[in-house]
């Protein structure tokens, strides 16, 4: 059953993808994998974990098709990956499961043929046939008699002839190389294998901190001293910048684009050294048996007033990335620093519960990991080219207009329609008709493997279509 | 270990993939003479491929206490993701390139190989 099921869907694997670009086929690819997982693991199929993550991978595949962003298409890779992991061992943390899912994907074969033979099981097809013998037989004489016929037809005109009518055009070798890729493809996850050591680790450690009996309260003094009195010092520090940097917020509201932008640059790596210290320096303090000394107490309220500060760092830069976002528009950068930001922030309310509930490195390790994965799937799901446009000529008060020409062709309609709003150069004009047509062409010309949600958007009504190549 | 016999059956593998892909274009007489002649420089590669990059895990790693079975189960899969990586790397800056294809695909799928000739010898 397995074996017919991984032939079929390597040879749709070859339909879908051999000669095509990414579009419709991503999508039913991801639907064939979760068939073909489903088949094979059905009892894991009912798994709580698996089932949030074959629901994300048939969004990310959704999403592929309609926004047929680089983006949108990494996020389903990932999820693909988390997937496959997660049928090898569902209770995996995320990293691992990535590296679960990426090991099966493309060493699971070769990994299930050690296992099978060290373990003396064979895959019951294996078990009355001699594979070797069979190949022998067929393979050899095979190309013996290949390299003959090579060698003879030059021999002899009327054996030429003979050999050269032997026409095998109809078959594409190298469609059927696809399908065997396929096949090596849907064969490694049809059974999905482990990092064994990795796996086994990450199981065994939980997210608690326990202490390490007995307490050597002398030293835990000395320690909780010294941590209150970085702490104090730290938070005095931040919270002289803090009020520094909110003097300067209201001082004007009129700022050059040079001094925004060195702002937010400048804020963003304060905020890096900040977090940085400040997750190393409660990670150090926190790390053992302070946490389970009674006297820490002051250290642990220095410890969240840190965390709170930074948080309300995190807020400045975001009010200062909103300044600039408000006057010069969006750009993939901006967007980033708002991507860095919410990460900084899940960090820091990570620490926050890793010192409140008395969690290991692991925790917020899993924790982070898990979040960044939740942000990547979710940013799949936006069309951001389309939406920097759209944001850049309705709200901007400047407007780089060569910036949104150099996007993906994803805005290409929205910029062509909405031309009219900008003042546009002679050339910036001729740009986005060019892009525009470039663009329906693609659209026009692409198979059904290739196609994408905005071939359903495009109708003869778009009268001023016109082949430019 | 049996290096050699790993390498000779290794470089016979990696000559039947690298032509096997190479020539999905189209085959000439000379291609196959050539064939013959490339087993010598494929069969350099693989030296060189297993005895710098497969070999030293089990040399190192292996004890009487950690035996081969548990060198692979260690450390192979690490070794695949690199591996697979730096072929993608390559296949992806080489494009339409068959013969590069059929040589990417070759060393990965040797080494692979060769790993489980290694692990199993030695496991029986």
């Amino acid at each position: 059953m397995k074996i017919i099921t991984t032939l079929i869907a390597a040879m749709l694997f070859s339909t879908l993808f051999y000669n095509q670009n990414i579009g419709l086929n991503l999508t039913l690819f991801s639907l064939l994998t979760i068939i073909v997982l489903g088949i094979s693991n059905f009892e894991k199929l009912k798994l709580r974990n698996t089932m949030i993550l074959m629901s994300l991978y048939v969004l990310t595949a959704a999403f592929v098709f309609i926004n047929h962003s680089a983006l949108s298409i990494i996020a389903n890779c990932a999820v693909f990956f988390s997937l496959v992991g997660s049928f090898s061992e569902s209770k995996s943390s995320m990293y691992v499961k990535w590296l679960n899912g990426i090991y099966s994907s493309i060493a699971g074969m070769f990994h299930r043929n050690f296992e099978a033979d060290t373990e003396t099981k064979k895959v019951a097809w294996h078990q009355n046939i001699d594979v070797l013998h069979t190949v022998k037989i067929i393979v050899i004489p095979l190309i013996v008699v290949i390299v003959f016929a090579v060698l003879y037809k030059n021999g002899n005109p009327i054996f030429e002839s003979i050999i050269e009518a032997i026409n095998f055009d109809f078959i594409n070798v190298q469609w059927v190389l696809f399908c065997v890729l396929g096949y090596y493809l849907f064969s490694n996850i049809v059974i999905p294998v482990k990092v064994q050591p990795a796996t086994d680790t990450d199981l065994a450690k939980g997210n608690e901190l326990f202490s390490k009996e007995p307490l050597d309260i002398p030293t835990l003094k000395k320690e909780k001293q010294l941590g209150t009195i970085l702490l104090g010092l730290l938070n005095a520090l931040i919270v002289l910048y803090i009020i520094s940097d909110i003097a300067f917020l209201m001082s004007n509201n009129n700022f050059a684009a040079s001094v925004l932008s060195n702002q937010v640059h400048n804020g963003i790596n304060a905020l890096i050294a900040s977090i940085i210290f400040a997750i190393i320096i409660i990670l150090y303090f926190f790390r053992g048996n302070l946490n389970f000394f009674e006297g820490n107490k002051t250290l642990k309220n220095l410890s969240y007033i840190w965390i709170f500060l930074n948080a309300f760092l995190v807020v400045l830069i975001i009010i200062k990335n909103a300044q600039y976002i408000d006057s010069f528009g969006l750009t993939y950068k901006r967007i980033g620093v708002y991507i860095y930001l919410f990460m900084t922030m899940a960090g820091l309310i990570t620490t926050f519960f890793k010192v409140f509930k008395i969690q290991n490195l692991w925790f917020l390790f899993r924790k982070n990991v898990s979040i960044a994965f939740f942000l990547l799937v979710t940013c799949g799901l936006v069309n951001w080219d389309y939406l920097i446009t759209d944001y850049n000529i309705t709200y901007a008060d400047s407007i780089d207009i060569n910036y949104l020409i150099d996007l993906s062709d994803n805005n290409a309609i929205i910029l062509h329609e909405k031309k009219d709003r900008m003042a546009l150069k002679p050339n910036q004009s001729e740009r986005i008709n060019v892009k525009y047509n470039n663009y329906l062409t693609d659209l026009r010309t692409a198979n059904w493997q290739e196609l994408s949600y905005d071939n359903l958007k495009i109708t003869e009504e778009n009268t001023d279509y016109e082949y430019t190549r | 270990m049996n290096i050699p016999g790993n390498i000779a059956k290794s470089s016979l593998l990696a000559t039947l993939i690298f032509w096997g892909i190479g020539l999905t274009e189209g085959a000439e007489l000379f291609a196959i003479a050539l064939m013959f002649i490339s087993y010598i420089p494929i069969f350099l590669s693989c030296s060189l491929v297993i005895l710098a990059t497969i070999c030293p895990f089990f040399w190192l790693a292996e004890t009487e206490k950690f035996n081969n079975k548990q060198v692979f189960r260690m450390y192979f899969p690490y070794y695949a993701i690199i591996c697979f990586a730096i072929c993608m790397y390559g296949i992806f800056s080489n494009t339409r390139e068959m013969f590069s294809i059929g040589f990417f695909v070759a060393v990965f799928i040797t080494t692979m190989q060769s790993w489980i000739w290694f692990a199993k010898e030695t496991s029986a």
